[in-house]
């Protein structure tokens, strides 16, 4: 088979999503970040809204989002996402407004912001990723970082009665009447990958039928902050994380 | 540009409306030539002594007319960090507060200038620091013309006198945020918020179509046709080298606006021996206090300045060859002071007199204090 005819469109099985830019990524590599990037950006092509798509990126190692996707951009200070997000949403209506926001941004520094702006019910999408720990930091302590697991601000291991209880942010937002859906995913393999699609895709249409806010958790890794290989680490989220943020949705109506 | 010049032009575009002379407090001249500037977008918090900017804005509802959108959030930091998420989209939106919720703001006003982001700020000052009180203060003048947030930025700072001045400065401090890029600080006192003087307010402009604010704002986040790279509104470069260049284009800035951009006013200077330097409240008080000096012969003028950034380094300046001294008065333990003191380097005396904590200094102390400091 020669090259022309392998990259014949007939024969054309998968192709990099149009809105995902040729800049390389600085994610470490095994990191759950690059996979939903690559959703987001096949979502919005898909859906065919990039000329109307304004998305907030956050402080933390998805700061640089905006570099990866092809669309127009606001990067927020540290935990403040939402509100950014509801003026934008609020003053064009018509646009499709997402932030992307990790563990330490959304459930510590900016919980005020983002409570209220799910309680408002702002017609946002939020996709959080919780790997449990700061990446971009280093690898300190976060909000969600589990119960003896070990991090460079705990480097024994959380001691709930040091450091208190791991937050389950996502169960709280899902009790919140402005919230519509409220669900949790991963993207460890490809049968959680396509779910999580199709919850950031769910995500992005409530938020165009103005239906309130939707909250898409993405319980990811950290190898680099985990120490550990991309694949012990999807393990140990398997058997350490995922009993404490469990897969499903927490609420959609 | 002049004052006078400044205010002809006001006038003259006013003359339509001059029908139209109202009596309220500062705070709702505030509100209602926000609404008519073609302001998009308010989100506030309470706090004393400035309430009222919200609450007429949600007696007008002008979302209902202008379409402006008007939000009471969670805190001082929502409310400025929405107003960066507006402005990043071109829109022409305000927040207002008063000085502990300013200074719960200094982040994101840092992150606007950075992000050359063109807002209206209105701190409504009180007596600090702390929660302090709720009497007027002018004490929050270091944190305005300084910096505040982290970083080397500076905020066009508008200081009213009057209720009118509220009603056009709002209309100032849009236009001059527009102009540069950057964000506009209203920094009034209590005293000009609460009280109520007859005023004409500005004549009413359409809000913006989608259409021209990306022909005036062409790097706003609107969302990204395939003909164009994306918009991106960040604060962030690891590179030195990048982020000096960032701060070397807003030095560049800083100084077209100082170029151009100061106000100010003169009261009885022509043939004045001593100086006042004051302003809102306290520029009041002390041109009182100039006629009193006046009445009993003491050749006194008084120097308003309107812009405290910029600064008018140089009127002060001039004048401190043609008197024997200065006296600056502020509702604060001196902090313009030391500006005056800069511009005239040490070649006249520069006294200060003021009041602290949210108290107003009467004429008959001013008018003491220039005696017994200077005459």
């Amino acid at each position: 088979m020669t090259t022309a005819e392998i990259i014949n469109p007939a024969n054309l099985v998968y192709e990099k999503p149009k809105l995902l830019n040729d800049t390389p990524m600085h994610y470490c590599p095994g990191c759950s970040h690059g996979v939903v990037h690559k959703l987001i950006a096949e979502i919005i092509g898909e859906m065919d809204m990039q000329e109307k798509t304004i998305a907030i990126a956050p402080v933390g190692c998805a700061v640089f989002a905006y570099k990866y996707i092809d669309v127009d951009w606001q990067q927020a200070a540290h935990g403040r996402a939402p509100a950014v997000a509801t003026a934008v949403k609020r003053l064009m209506p018509d646009r499709l407004v997402f932030t992307y926001q990790g563990d330490g941004d959304l459930a510590a520094i900016g919980t005020a912001e983002t409570i209220h702006a799910c309680n408002r019910g702002e017609n946002i999408a939020i996709i959080f990723i919780n790997n449990g720990i700061y990446g971009m930091t280093g690898g300190q302590m976060a909000p969600t970082t589990l119960d003896g697991m070990k991090s460079s601000t705990c480097p024994n291991g959380r001691n709930v009665e040091l450091n208190g209880n791991p937050l389950d942010i996502t169960k709280l937002l899902a009790q919140l009447d402005g919230t519509c859906y409220v669900t949790r995913q991963s993207v460890h393999n490809i049968a959680n990958t396509r779910k999580t699609k199709k919850a950031i895709q769910k995500a992005f249409e409530n938020s165009m039928a103005g239906k309130g806010t939707s909250v898409v958790e993405v319980v990811s890794t950290c190898n680099s902050g985990w120490k550990m290989t991309p694949e012990a680490s999807n393990d140990w989220m398997v058997a350490n994380m995922f009993p404490k943020y469990p897969l499903g949705d927490l609420k959609n109506e | 540009m002049s004052y006078d010049l400044k205010l002809k032009e006001m006038n003259d575009s006013k003359k339509q409306n001059i029908d139209e002379v109202v009596l309220m407090k500062g705070n709702e001249a505030i509100a209602h030539a926000a609404v008519r500037c073609g302001c998009d977008g308010y989100f506030g918090y309470p706090i004393t002594p400035q309430s009222e900017i919200m609450e007429t804005l949600m007696e007008l509802e002008p979302w209902n007319t202008t379409g402006m959108v008007v939000l009471q959030v969670e805190s001082e930091t929502s409310s400025i960090n929405m107003v960066y998420g507006a402005a990043g989209c071109g829109k022409k939106s305000m927040t207002s507060s008063s000085s502990p919720g300013v200074s719960l703001m200094q982040e994101g006003i840092s992150y606007i200038a950075c992000g050359e982001l063109p807002c209206l700020i209105v701190n409504v000052m009180r007596g600090g620091p702390g929660l302090g009180t709720i009497q007027p203060s002018q004490a929050d003048y270091f944190q305005s013309v300084k910096g505040g947030g982290h970083g080397d930025y500076k905020l066009i700072t508008l200081a009213p006198a009057s209720v009118q001045e509220m009603a056009d400065f709002t209309v100032l401090g849009f236009d001059l945020a527009f102009k540069y890029n950057t964000p506009a600080l209203l920094l009034a006192d209590g005293v000009i918020g609460q009280m109520m003087e007859k005023v004409v307010l500005p004549p009413f402009q359409p809000r913006l179509t989608d259409e021209e604010i990306a022909k005036r704002s062409p790097w706003a986040t609107v969302g990204k046709p395939a003909t164009r790279k994306p918009n991106i509104i960040t604060t962030l470069s690891l590179e030195a080298e990048e982020m000096e260049t960032i701060n070397l284009r807003l030095q560049a800035k800083y100084r077209e606006i100082e170029k151009n951009e100061v106000l100010f006013e003169e009261y009885d200077c022509e043939d004045a021996e001593y100086l006042v330097v004051a302003f809102g409240t306290s520029a009041r008080v002390s041109q009182k206090a100039v006629e009193m000096a006046r009445a009993e012969g003491i050749k006194a003028g008084l120097l308003r300045p309107i812009t405290l950034y910029p600064f008018p380094t140089n009127a002060i300046s001039n004048y401190a060859d043609k008197v024997k001294g200065i006296l600056t008065v502020e509702m604060s333990a001196g902090q313009m002071v030391e500006d005056v003191r800069l511009a005239v380097n040490g070649r006249v005396p520069v006294e200060f007199y003021g009041r602290l904590g949210g108290i107003v200094p009467s004429p008959d102390e001013v008018l003491n204090a220039l005696k017994t400091k200077l005459v």
